[in-house]
Order: structure tokens, then sequence, then C-alpha cells
């Protein structure tokens, strides 16, 4: 086992006793990413991620992210390296500013090795939509299972131990879908916990920074890190930033766990099924209160459809930017609306085009209240149902996805009429603005299945402290496609 | 047939705050493109906006000054539209809760005073600057995302002259509250009119037509006289009056059809996500109205009080700076009048003629107030003032310097003195004494003349001219 | 409510600045098809109607304003260095009427 394979914590100490260097470090993390085979980056930063991490020789004894090689997605703005959001209409566009969490981890002193692909302009689920083509997962070396999207390359970049962590972003759940189906740690914290200054937004109002880990530890103390009021970001919160990782191993007897009974009762799953009942048995033994509660299941089934009005008509405004005039190839035209028409028609996929123009017409005039205002109404009943809840409960408990990660003959980005509860609902998190994290639980024919704890706003401490004593249960902290373990769930 | 006109005017404002609406980048006139520019302004993915405190501030004080219901709680709205010079794709703006609502100002009109009703008061950003050339056009984002308000009235105004009135007395806010240079040549105040006409008595209005372009407050009360006029003239020969855009072309002074308006643009608004409710507490609002700069209005009539006409209010008040010069000179003179003679007439022919703003005046108040003061209280001429004035400016010495150079002395009107010269003149003059009283009028402008040149110019000449009549017809 | 035909969303998207393939706007259709079928089962939720549209997933009010205080902007170089056609300091685009 490699230095890279360590825990973050084991990780850390190896450096502060110089058992390793950043550099040491880093070379072995982008030489992992150049030998994945797995479609994940747009863009491997050897020459800078090299010279910075040179520059950190006198190791940070309480800075736990000192020297630690991460990938970042690549929505985040990073001054000076290519950025695309996987779109040909941005091809070419170098950033002038660093996104406040890359800033925040440059300061940390954490070596950014490479931005991964993802979903084009992170408008997809299934990691297939980006301009460089199908990103893989890397549990499957045939290459027929998806990693789930939209941070497809992040999820692969820490699922194969290329990196201890990587930045993603969720809208719906692009950070705890493929953490589900890549056998990681996936959190998304509350809205406005983390600035979203440099994110290439998708649908702001439920976009948030999220990221992968291997383990419950790294992803409190990256919030530790990530968190804070950042005066670039008019939502971000000022509420003070806690030690998240704090209460990790205090037990959680007492605690009252809330299954959403219809989401439960739509798992068709056998393996899934009963990995899921185990865990709620030995969730029991450590003194949880499981409370099966009932949700609306009209409410339920309107989800994705709520989802998809409203995160369409906040992208087609966010991404009228796009026209190619100020950055992003130039395509010419005999008049500026050419110009813009060229660029946009040649740089965004059919797919793209086609949920901007759901976008679009939802917002018409005539269209607005039926459509966009509806959807917003009803994302109003959505967050009382959810909240109702949580009143009553320290979190919501779930699994992540209903299977593993599907194989790619049988996923598709087209909004179909069949429907799965259990497949939508972690975008509960994403209209409510809550924290979320989805951990492993086992595994399917060799492919990882998920769970996912979400607790109130700003209640992060609590979900870590969950999350932690999940995973003490599932024996799962540190899986990755090279520390392969079996779980005891 | 008689028409009536139902004329509503739209301005924008661009404030002169440090920084721009939603970006740290300077909000200053830059000559040089593109040197004024914060991420956010050139739209590079990953901005976000954050509310410029001034600019809220600065639009609480219009809103007050209009009378307006002020909202305690700011929301804002994307505008959706593509255009070469909107950076964004779409402008941040306040459609569904303007910061202020109903108010009203009041212009003045034959015979009296008009209300005119004020629909709302919004904040919004500047698009960037297009320059154009005979086959292409060049993009400043200098002026991208400078803070505008847009002040929208209700379709009450009735005919050019009440417009520009109108929009004077909106220009008179915006300056005295500090918000904006308000100037309309130079953009920094906007004005876009909708007028239509009906018949007297008809309820419904008449087809809209706005006139962009205008460039002057004289410019908007003739390009809205035109209109009516063409408007009319298409109603009487039974033609219709089409909803269109028209610009004003100044060189021909007429309205110009820019496009006919097919179905009203949908600009898609829906809230911005990316900032939250802002709530302004009743302190921090109160603190903004109670902090205003003293407004136009306020101003006119402490000038009037203070002995000014009309006319020489209005001309001071019509640059602040002017005004606030005027006010630094007051403590310095006896009479306020006096100081805006002099500022009127003497200094800004000096202005005008050396091409020099008032706040780049090398005389300070305090100093021109000494000069004036020569005048009122040390018995020099308006004429000799004039000459140590001109001689100051000339030769940056002080008045005094200045009045020993040219050999200025006061005149002297004390009476025993100058019945002395009187009297030796008239002893003197016993031939000119005769033909005054045989109706001579012009003989005392003689003795007047020598009078002064005996005195050598120190006395008083219309004091000696009282004097040398009332000797004369004791004689 | 619009009635969706491929002539309405031809214009939407040559609104949006792009086009799409006869068969993109064939998938658009059936999509839309499904879209507005669930958006009308949302529409018969009978409280519906007493829910204000919800941009912000939670109270976020805030009293922030930023402090009218410039900060150094971009050099022209760094603002335009991915512009793709550019003349004298400027972006250049084809003349721009009206």
């Amino acid at each position: 086992m490699d230095m890279l394979d360590l825990s973050l914590a084991e990780l850390h100490q190896a450096l502060v006793e110089k058992k390793t260097t950043p550099l040491e470090l880093t070379k072995e993390a982008i030489a992992r990413a150049k030998a994945n085979s797995d479609n994940a980056f747009e863009y491997i930063n050897e020459e800078g991620a090299l010279a910075f991490a040179a520059t950190l020789t006198e190791p940070e004894a309480d800075n736990p992210l000192w020297g630690i090689p991460y990938v970042a997605k690549d929505n985040f703005s990073t001054k000076g390296i290519p950025t695309t959001a996987s779109s040909n209409i941005l091809n070419g566009y170098v950033p002038v500013f660093d996104a406040t969490v890359i800033q925040k981890l440059k300061d940390a002193k954490a070596v950014m090795i490479a931005k991964a692909t993802m979903d084009e302009l992170a408008m997809g689920g299934t990691g297939t939509t980006g301009h460089l083509g199908i990103t893989y997962n890397p549990y499957d070396p045939s290459h027929q299972h998806e990693i789930g999207g939209s941070s497809c390359g992040s999820a692969v970049s820490v699922a194969d131990g290329i990196v201890p962590f990587a930045l993603g972003s969720d809208t719906g759940d692009s950070v705890r879908k493929p953490a589900s189906f890549a056998g990681l740690v996936g959190t998304k914290p509350t809205w406005g916990r983390i600035s979203r200054y440099g994110l290439f937004p998708f649908a702001p109002s439920l976009d948030h920074v999220g990221y992968f880990t291997r383990d419950v530890y790294s992803a409190a103390v990256l919030l530790d890190v990530l968190a804070g009021r950042d005066e670039n970001d008019s939502t971000s919160s000022t509420r003070p930033v806690e030690k998240y990782e704090s209460k990790m191993n205090e037990p959680i007897a007492g605690k009252k766990i809330a299954v959403i009974q219809e989401i439960y009762d739509s798992l068709a799953d056998e393996t899934l099924l009963k990995a899921f009942n185990h865990s709620l048995d030995v969730l029991k033994e450590q003194g949880a209160i499981i409370d099966f509660v009932s949700m609306d299941s009209t409410l339920l089934e309107s989800l994705y459809p709520t989802y998809m009005v409203i995160s369409c008509a906040e992208a087609t405004s966010n991404d009228a930017n796009l026209d190619g005039i100020k950055f992003g190839p130039y395509r010419g035209g005999k008049t500026y609306q050419e110009v813009m028409f060229n660029a946009r028609n040649e740089g965004f996929s059919e797919l793209i085009k086609r949920r901007f123009v759901i976008g679009s017409y939802c917002l018409m005039r005539e269209n607005q209240e039926e459509l966009f205002l509806r959807a917003q109404r009803n994302r109003a009943k959505i967050v009382e149902s959810v909240n109702a809840i949580l009143k009553d409960h320290d979190a919501i408990y779930l699994a992540a996805a209903p299977s593993v990660a599907p194989r790619f003959d049988q996923s598709s980005d087209r909004l179909s009429d069949e429907y799965l509860m259990a497949d939508n609902h972690l975008c509960l998190g994403n209209f409510a603005g809550l924290p979320s994290i989805t951990l492993p639980l086992g595994f399917e024919n060799g492919l990882p299945l998920g769970v996912n704890f979400m607790t109130g706003a700003f209640q992060e401490t609590l979900l870590f402290q969950l999350a932690a004593a999940f995973e003490r249960a599932s024996g799962l902290a540190e899986l990755s496609v090279r520390n392969p373990k079996e779980g005891n769930l | 047939m008689n028409f009536e006109a139902v004329i509503g005017l739209e301005i924008h404002v661009q404030q002169k705050t440090k920084s721009k609406m939603f970006s740290s980048a300077p909000n200053g006139f830059s000559r040089d493109p593109n040197t004024q520019v914060a991420p956010l302004d050139m739209a590079f993915p990953g901005t976000m906006p954050v509310v410029n405190k001034q600019a809220v501030i600065n639009a609480i004080r219009v809103a007050n000054a209009l009378h307006m219901t002020i909202d305690h709680t700011l929301y804002f709205d994307r505008k959706n539209y593509f255009y070469s010079d909107l950076p964004k794709g779409f402008q941040i703006t306040q459609q569904a809760r303007p910061i202020g609502k109903n108010g009203y100002v009041y212009v003045e009109v034959p015979g009296g005073k008009k209300r005119i009703g004020i629909e709302r008061i919004h904040m919004e950003e500047d698009t960037c600057k297009q320059e154009h050339f005979m086959d292409y056009t060049l993009m400043d984002y200098n002026r991208a995302g400078v803070p505008l308000c847009e002040i929208v009235s209700l379709p009450e105004i009735s005919n050019g002259t009440e417009a520009r009135e109108y929009a004077e007395a909106i220009r008179n806010i915006v300056v005295y509250t500090g918000t904006s240079d308000g100037k309309m040549e130079e953009g920094s105040l906007r004005c876009d009119t909708n007028v239509s006409i009906r018949p007297y008595g008809q309820k419904e209005f008449g087809t809209k037509v706005e006139i962009k372009n205008i460039n002057s407050f004289k410019n908007i009360e003739l390009a809205i006289d035109y209109e009516i006029a063409r408007q009319s003239r298409l109603l009487l020969s039974g033609e219709k009056v089409r909803q269109e855009t028209r610009r004003w072309d100044e060189g021909s002074g007429k309205t110009v059809l820019m496009r006919v308006k097919t179905d009203a643009v949908d600009y898609k608004y829906f809230c911005e996500p990316n900032i939250p409710p802002i709530h302004l507490s009743d302190d921090f609002v109160q603190n903004a109205i109670d902090t205003c700069p003293e407004l136009y209005d306020a101003k006119k009539e402490r000038y009037l009080a203070m002995g000014l006409s009309r006319s020489d209010a209005e001309i001071i008040l019509s640059d602040p700076k002017m005004a606030a010069y005027f006010e630094a000179g007051v403590p310095f003179v006896q009479n306020a009048k006096d100081l805006a003679n002099y500022l009127i007439v003497e200094v800004n022919t000096y202005l005008n003629k050396e091409g020099v703003a008032i706040q780049d005046f090398a005389l300070s108040p305090k100093t021109l107030g000494e000069i004036i003061t020569g005048q009122e209280k040390d018995g020099l001429s308006h004429k000799q003032c004039v000459d140590i004035l001109n001689y100051v400016l000339a030769n940056s010495v002080s008045p005094k310097e200045a009045k020993e150079a040219l050999h200025i002395v006061a005149q002297v009107s004390d009476s025993n003195v100058i019945l002395k010269f009187v009297t030796d003149v008239l002893d003197q003059n016993p031939k000119s004494i005769a033909d005054y009283k045989a109706g001579n009028q012009r003989v005392l402008g003689f003795l007047v003349g020598q009078v002064m040149k005996a005195s050598h110019g120190k006395v008083n000449p219309a004091e000696v001219s009282k004097t040398l009549q009332e000797e004369i017809k004791k004689r | 409510m619009k009635t969706i035909t491929k002539e309405v969303l031809q214009d939407a998207a040559n609104r949006l600045l792009f086009t799409m393939s006869d068969e993109q706007y064939d998938t658009l259709m059936g999509e839309f098809k499904i879209l507005t079928k669930q958006m009308a089962i949302i529409g018969e939720i009978p409280d519906l109607g007493n829910y204000e549209p919800m941009t912000f997933p939670f109270d976020c009010t805030t009293s922030y304003l930023r402090e009218d205080v410039p900060v150094a902007p971009l050099t022209r170089e760094e603002a335009l260095k991915n512009a793709g056609n550019k003349q004298d300091g400027q972006i250049k685009l084809p003349k721009v009427v009206g």
C-alpha cells in the first residue's frame, strides 16, 4: 500500500513526521491520475501542482490539509488554469480569478493536481454528457457501468485512490448520487455554508459546493476549512464555523432517525433492502430510535418535475453569459446576433439545448404561473413537509439510490415517465438546502451501494456524528478500488 | 378635433458611487476602455452580485425626496434578454419589489403648480458602452455594472413643457441628493418618453409611441411637442398612430422612426437567486434620510430668504458646485445678494472665458468675500472692486496687494469733508449756479466732475451730487 | 399556457440563439408532454395556491450591504485575455445596429 492509500489523518501524520513530502505525494497522485483509464480529467495541473508542492517544506502540524493533493470539478474557477465545465462553449477559457473554495484550499496548502470531468455544465446525472465523452466507474474495468454525475471525474479521482478528496457540486444529487455509485462519502452541507463564489452556476437556488472523501473524518475537517462567510457570495451564511468533527466519537443513543416509508417502499433491489434493513438494526443497537414516517406520495412523485422546471429555468438564465464574446471560442458572424448564435449553436450539446428550451418555456410570461411559479410553490410545500419531519427527528435516513450504478444501456438523460422515488429523493436536500451525506453501505456484484443521512439546516456537526457512527458500523471507511473491503452490513 | 396628450417619462440616472452596483470595480469616468472592470462586469462564470450600500442609500434619499413609500426589504430580479451590450445575458433589476413606490413631484404650470405622480423607483445596473464605427463596434465594459436608478412617472404629463419641468425636477433631486451628476448631455441622466394622444373626453389611451435618444432637457420639450403635433396630424388626416419606437433627431428637429413594435418583449423575469432578501432597518432608512444633503427646493427657499431673486437663485442652483461655492462665501459678505451678483456676472464671465469649472476657481470664497466687502462697507465702487478682482485673478496676489498696486482708495462719504469740497467748487463757479437755476441740469455733472477732480476721486460721487443740489438751493 | 408545437419550440430555441435538429425537437416534444402532464398533476394539489413561490431554501434574509469602497479592478489584459475578437483594448463585434 502506498502513502496515497492512507487515510487523510494518517497521511497528515506521515507528512508531519516527514515520512513523505507534498512533492512526493503530488508526483504519486499525478502518476495515478495519468494511469487512470476512466476519462476522469479535463486537465492535469502537473506543472503548477509540482511547483506549488515543491514550496511546501515546513509541515504544519495543526493543518490537516497541508500538502494534501486534491482534485476539483471543472466548474470551479481556477486562475490561470483552463476551466470548461466540460462544455465546448468554454473551450480555451482560462479564468482570471480563483473560486473562494479554491483560494481557501490554496491557503491551506492543499495541492490541486487536476480538474475533473463532469456532465456538461453540471446538467446531467450520468457522467456521460461532458465534451470529452463518457466517464467510467472504476469499480467496473469493463466500462459497462456509469459512475453517475454530474461530478463524475471527481468521484473517480477519490474512488480510484488518486487523491484523498475532490471538490464537486451538487444541485440535485450531483455529489451524493455518484458517491453512492463509487463507494464514497459524499457531502453537501447547508445552502450558504460554503461560498459558491467561483462555482459556475447551474441553478443557484439549488447549487451547493460538495465534495468526496473516503471517510467521515475527512469530510468534517474539510468543512472546517471550506465553510464560512464570504463577502463575494451574498448568500453565504454569517453563522460561526464549528469544529465539525467535534462530536464524531459521541454515541448516538437517543437520536431519532426518520425513514420515509414511501421511499423505503419503492426499493426493489433485494441486496440493497437486506443491507439497508441490517443497517437499521445496527443503528437501533447503538440506541438510535428509528421511526418510519409518511410523506405525501404525490409530493414525492412531484420532486423530479419540480426540480426540472426550477433548475432548467435558472440555468437558461445563468448560461446566457455564454455567447462567445467575452470568453469561449469566437466563431465569427456577420452581425452580433450571428456571433452569439454561432458560439451557442456550436458550443452547446443537444441535451443542454433541450434543457434551455424547457427552462425558457417555463419562464415565458404566459407559462410562468403554471410552470415556473407552480414549481416554486410546490418547492415551498415540499420543504415544509421535510422540515416537519425534521422537527421531530434528528435526521432522515434513506438509501442514497435504488441500486448500484446503472449500466450505460439502462440509463438516459431524457425525461421519462418511469418514475422511481428512490432515484430522485436526494434533491429534497437541495430544495430545503439541508446538509446531507452519502456513505457506502455495501456491495452488489462488486459495485457499491450507498445510504444517505440528512439533518436540519446548519446541523452539520450532528450529521457527521451520525455518519461517523454509521461508518464505524459499516466498516467501510477508506474504501477505494485500491483498498477493497467487504464491510459489515 | 382637439387632442389631449398623455405622456409618461422613464428616467435612468447613473449613480456616482465610488464602486459599481454589484461589483467592487471603481465607478468613475475613465478614458481608458476596460480598465475599470471586475470579473462580474465581464460576466465571468462563477461571479456573484453583492449590493452596494451607497447605491441603496442614494435610492432611499431620492425615493424620500419624491415622497415615495420605501420598501424595507430589497429583492432583485433578473430581466433576461440577449444583446451585445449586456454581458450576463440578463440585467439585475427590481421588477417585482421596487425600493420606492407611489410618489409625486410638483412642476410649475401657468397659474400654479401641478402634481405629477411617480409610479416607482428601482435600482439596476448599466450595460457596457458601445462605440460604433463604419463596419464594426467596439465594447467598453467600464460602464457595465454602474448603478442606475430608474424613475418611472405615471402618464400624467400633458405637454412638452411639463415634461421638461418634470425631468428638471428629477434632475434637481438626483443632483442635490448626491446621487448623480444628472447630465443629459453626458448620459448620466437618460430620458425615454411615451407619448400618446386622445380626443378630449375619451377615457381610453391612444396608441403609445416611445421616443428615445433625447440628449438635453430642452429637447425633451421639443421632441414631445413635435410628436404631439405629428400624431395629431395623423389622426386628423384619418390615419392611425402606429405603436413604434422613434428617436429624436436634433439636426432636423424631428422624431424619426427607429422600429415598429410588434408584441411586447418577454423578459422572463424571475427573482435573482444570488441575492438574498435584504432587510433595511428603520434606523438605516431614517439615517439615510436624515443625512441626506439639503435638497434643491430647500436651498432655493433659503436663497430667496437671503434676498436673492428667483432667477438668481435658479442660476446659482443650476450647478451644485456653484451653489456650494456660494454657500461657502456667504459668511464672508454682508449681503448674499452681492455675492450672487458677482458669481453670476463677474465670476461666470471669467470661468467661461478661461474654460475653468467653479470647483477649480483659483479664488477661495473667503477671498472673493473680502473683495466684495470692499464695496459693501469700505466705500469702494463696484468698478473698483471688479478691477481688484481681475487684478487678483491675473496676478495671483491678495486683494490688499491689488488695491495698492491699482492705487485704489476708498471714497469718502463723510458729509463734512464733502461739504468742504462742494463749497469750494461752488464759490469758484458762480456762473454754473446761475445756469443750473436757469434750468440747465447738465451743469450739475460738470460741478460733480470738478469736486471729484479737486478731491482726486476720493469722495462718493452720489453723495457729492446730493450735497451740490442742496447747497445750490441755499444760494 | 402556450400550446406546445414544434414551431413554438423552434422559436424558443431561436430566441436562445441556437437551433436543433428535427429529431431533437421531436425528443423535446416528448419531454414536454411528460413534463406538462406532471406539472398538471402538481397543479391539482389543493392547497398549493397558499404557498408563496420559493426561491431561497429557507429564510436567509440579511442586512448586509457592501461598503462603497472600490477595489483594484482587473488589468485590461486580464479582462480581455479570453475574448476572441478585440482591437485597441476593446472587444470587437460586427457593427451593432439598433
